[in-house]
C-alpha cells in the first residue's frame, strides 16, 4: 500500500513539474509561437500525469471502477484533441499575421505559402 | 490510507495558483492568439483541478463534468481560430 501511494505521489509531482514548467513557459515566452509550445506542454503532461494518478488512486484505493475508467478517458481525450487545438491556433496565428521574433527563424510556413 | 486526501488538495490547491498566474497572460496579451492559449491552458487546468476533487470526493460524477470542460475547450479552441484567421 505504501507502494501505491509513492506511485501517485510520484505521478503528481511529474504532472504539477510539467504544469509549473507550462505555465512559466506560457507567462515568460517572448513570442507567441513559443507560448503556443509551452501550452501545449502544461496540457499534454501536466494533464495527463495527474490523470494516471487519480485513476490508480480510483482503482486501488477506492476501489471504484467508474473513477479509474473515467479519468483514463479524460487521459485519452486530452492525448488527441490537444494537438488539433494546437494546431489549429498556430496556423490560425501564423495566417493573422502575429509578429514572429526573427531568433526563432525557422518560418518553414512562410518559405511554403507566401502570403 | 486516510491520510491520503492531503496530496489530493495540495495539488488541487497547486493547480489553482496556476489558473491564477496564468490570468497574467489572458490579461496582457499583446494579441487575441495569446488570449486563446492562456484560456486554453486555463481549461485544461479546471480539468485537472475537478478530477483531482472528483477522487478526492469519491464522487464520479465530476470526472463527466471534467470531460465536458475538456470537450467546450478544444470546441472553442478550434472556433476561435476559424474565426481569427478569417479577419486575417
Amino acid at each position: 500500500m505504501i507502494l501505491l501511494r509513492i506511485i501517485i505521489d510520484a505521478l503528481f509531482l511529474i504532472g504539477g513539474f510539467f504544469a509549473l514548467a507550462g505555465v512559466v513557459g506560457v507567462i515568460r515566452m517572448p513570442d507567441s509561437y513559443c507560448r503556443m509550445q509551452a501550452s501545449t506542454n502544461t496540457a499534454t503532461l501536466g494533464a495527463l500525469g495527474i490523470l494516471a494518478g487519480t485513476s490508480l488512486y480510483g482503482f486501488f484505493v477506492l476501489n471504484s471502477l467508474a473513477i479509474g475508467v473515467k479519468s483514463i478517458v479524460i487521459g485519452l481525450f486530452i492525448l488527441f484533441s490537444n494537438p488539433v487545438a494546437s494546431h489549429a491556433i498556430a496556423r490560425a496565428a501564423k495566417r493573422c499575421g502575429v509578429y514572429m521574433l526573427n531568433k526563432s527563424g525557422c518560418d518553414q510556413y512562410g518559405r511554403d505559402n507566401p502570403q | 490510507m486516510t491520510g491520503f486526501n492531503v496530496e489530493l488538495t495540495i495539488t488541487a490547491a497547486f493547480y489553482g495558483l496556476l489558473c491564477i498566474a496564468l490570468l497574467y497572460r489572458v490579461i496582457k496579451g499583446p494579441h487575441a492568439v495569446d488570449r486563446v492559449i492562456a484560456g486554453d491552458s486555463i481549461d485544461s487546468m479546471t480539468v485537472v483541478i475537478m478530477a483531482l476533487f472528483g477522487a478526492l470526493s469519491n464522487r464520479a460524477v465530476y470526472f463527466d463534468m471534467a470531460l465536458i470542460v475538456s470537450l467546450l475547450g478544444f470546441i472553442s479552441t478550434v472556433v476561435i481560430s476559424r474565426y481569427l484567421e478569417g479577419r486575417s
